[in-house]
């Protein structure tokens, strides 16, 4: 075999070989990745037939994470991981620049909103959501920022979050 | 070549090998190295930059220095530079200790590498076969580089890869020692004095452009491996010895193919071909890393082999011109680095960013208990805490599984779908990069093209 045609063998073998390699890998998905995107807070996500206060108590903070979220521009996803200790607290509200005030604000908007899903899913008596809703809307400033500083970890955060609302709920469901 | 003295020939190549792996050597150390001297991720990549940067510049002045001292006075006395300054890598204890000692091993290995390139055509009797000699030694220097860097950081210490060079680069320089006494008493200095012209611009192109696609795979599939998918150093090194392996079959080709032209365009599309594969992983698995790396071994020692070649053929003096070669690979791998560099910082950290969000969100909608849930995110958050800027080895946050049958499996099954979003997140990551890579190795075709009707 001439050197030319040894050449030519050897340049279209590497040609086949990584036509194959790239289309073997492309055939089986190596460009279809997408990460899974978190969904819209703001939308509206029904409860999934609650049954039992913890069940309640965990839609409603979802709920309220879900309330805040939107009302802070973020991803509820984000915000439950912002509010797992206070240092991620710390680096969410800097790289946010987002105040405390505002933080707590958001929270207690995110609280009002889970009372209306809770009372839409049939989880809380409509004459009950509404004195729950003006004890919400009443709480200082300074309490909501309690809620979420007074946690350590978001465990701790969500308990300090369901805290009230868990225990005024305690107090209005039969 | 029955006549040449084997020794001698294994000294010269076992130095140019020995200098050229430390272009590469250090990158399964850096997240070592790193840690240990408190340094910055962007100021450690320096151990890796300054040493090649260093090589680039010094590598012409370096072979001009070799013919005036005589070769065999300046691959001794480089050699010794560089035995000096890899023992005070090994004994740094900051990092601008480390990398001045770098640099100072890069002038070294200057030295040393482009003088044994005047010493081989009269050790072997052909210019050609020198070439290939200095060409495959660099090659496989350089790809066992990562892997040789990984055990020793894993079994010993990052400083163990600079200590362990000094009795080698001795070893190395022993033989040579004959030569330099040879021209110390003789007053030779080098044979060949004859000038022909120019260096070969478009093959140092390709060397450089080539250089860089290669730095580009090796850099990036340690990283991937290391910092992306969780590997210890020592299984990363284990997954990148295909590489060296490959380049070693790769050699045997050289031998049955004579034309350069042919063998650089294949070499360089086997490279593209092997990064573009990288850069299309359909999954975060080590085994679907290995056919890219096989074409990517081979490859290499058929486009280096060639290009080296091509460089020095007809040309003399062979150390001035194995200079620019030595210089184009040199500031390819820079360029290669630096280049991908900037691009996979980004994406990593968007991307850990897209993972872990769409993580939490698995938890937060999974059927779990909601107390487990709530568990589970905050145990999730301390991971993150403490693997702050690396893709987390999720599995710790699940335990202590649950002890309800059908609880654990939930757990079970939420735990692979997180460690699945973060690990094909950190993939995806370095797909850009690797494509960049695969992009730059095509465009080395262009001066080989081209070359075919001008020089080769």
């Amino acid at each position: 075999m001439s050197a030319g045609r040894r050449g030519e063998i050897l340049v279209g073998s590497a040609i086949v070989a990584a036509v194959v390699l790239v289309g073997a890998y492309l055939a089986a998905g190596g460009a279809s990745y997408t990460p899974e995107k978190t969904q819209n807070p703001c939308k509206h996500r029904a409860w999934t037939n609650p049954e039992g206060l913890q069940e309640i108590a965990q839609q409603f903070t979802l709920s309220a994470l879900d309330g805040a979220a939107c009302q802070l521009g973020v991803s509820r996803e984000t915000l439950a991981r912002a509010l797992a200790t206070p240092e991620e607290r710390e680096h969410f509200t800097e790289r946010y620049d987002i105040t405390d005030a505002q933080l707590a604000k958001a929270v207690r908007a995110g609280l009002l909103r889970a009372v209306d899903d809770a009372e839409e899913a049939g989880a809380l008596s409509p004459v009950l959501a509404e004195p729950l809703r003006e004890t919400l809307r009443s709480i200082p400033l300074d309490r909501a920022i309690e809620l979420i500083n007074n946690a350590e970890s978001l465990l701790d955060n969500a308990q300090g979050i369901l805290g009230p609302a868990q225990e005024l709920l305690e107090g209005f469901l039969p | 070549m029955s006549e040449a003295p084997r020794p001698r020939v294994a000294a010269l190549a076992l130095a140019v090998g020995l200098v050229l792996a430390d272009s590469s050597i250090v990158v399964l150390a850096l997240p070592e190295i790193y840690r240990e001297l408190d340094a910055s991720v962007a100021a450690v990549s320096w151990v890796l930059v300054s040493f090649n940067l260093v090589m680039a510049l010094a590598a012409v002045p370096a072979a001009h220095l070799a013919r005036r001292l005589g070769p065999g006075r300046a691959a001794a006395i480089g050699l010794a530079v560089f035995a000096g300054a890899s023992l005070a890598c090994a004994l740094s204890e900051h990092l601008s200790t480390l990398i001045a000692a770098r640099c100072v091993q890069a002038l070294g290995g200057a030295a040393a590498v482009t003088a044994v390139l005047e010493l081989l055509p009269a050790t072997v009797g052909s210019e050609r076969r020198a070439a290939t000699i200095w060409a495959t030694a660099g090659a496989t220097g350089a790809a066992l580089g990562p892997a040789v860097g990984g055990l020793l950081t894993e079994l010993v210490s990052w400083q163990s890869i600079f200590l362990i060079q000094v009795p080698i680069a001795i070893a190395a320089a022993v033989p040579i020692l004959a030569v330099a006494r040879h021209e110390a008493a003789t007053g030779v200095l080098s044979a060949e004095l004859r000038q022909t012209g120019r260096p070969h611009l478009l093959a140092n192109l390709a060397l450089a452009l080539i250089s860089a696609a290669i730095a580009g795979a090796l850099f990036l599939l340690v990283l991937l491996l290391i910092e992306g998918w969780r590997l210890s150093p020592i299984g990363a090194a284990i997954v990148v010895s295909v590489m060296p392996l490959c380049a070693l079959l790769g050699s045997r080709i050289n031998g049955l193919v004579s034309s350069a032209r042919a063998r650089a365009a294949a070499g360089a599309i086997l490279i593209s071909g092997g990064l573009g594969g990288l850069a299309l992983l359909p999954k975060a698995e080590v085994a679907l890393t290995l056919p890219p790396q096989v074409m990517i071994g081979i490859g290499l020692a058929l486009v280096l082999s060639a290009l080296t070649e091509t460089a020095l053929g007809g040309r003399a003096p062979q150390a001035i011109h194995g200079g620019w070669t030595i210089s184009a690979r040199h500031a390819g791998v820079v360029i290669g680095i630096l280049a991908v560099t900037p691009v996979f910082t980004h994406d990593i950290a968007q991307q850990r960013h897209d993972a872990i969000d769409a993580g939490t969100a698995v938890v937060l909608d999974s059927q779990v208990s909601p107390l487990l849930k709530i568990d589970l995110a905050q145990k999730i958050g301390d991971r993150l805490d403490e693997e702050k800027g690396k893709v987390p080895t999720i599995g710790p946050a699940f335990e202590p599984l649950p002890d309800d049958p059908g609880e654990r499996d939930e757990v079970v099954q939420l735990r692979e779908e997180l460690q699945d979003q973060l690990n094909r997140g950190a993939t995806h990551a370095f797909s850009p990069s690797f494509g960049i890579a695969a992009l730059i190795g095509l465009l080395s075709l262009i001066p080989i093209a081209f070359a075919r009707r001008v020089e080769l």
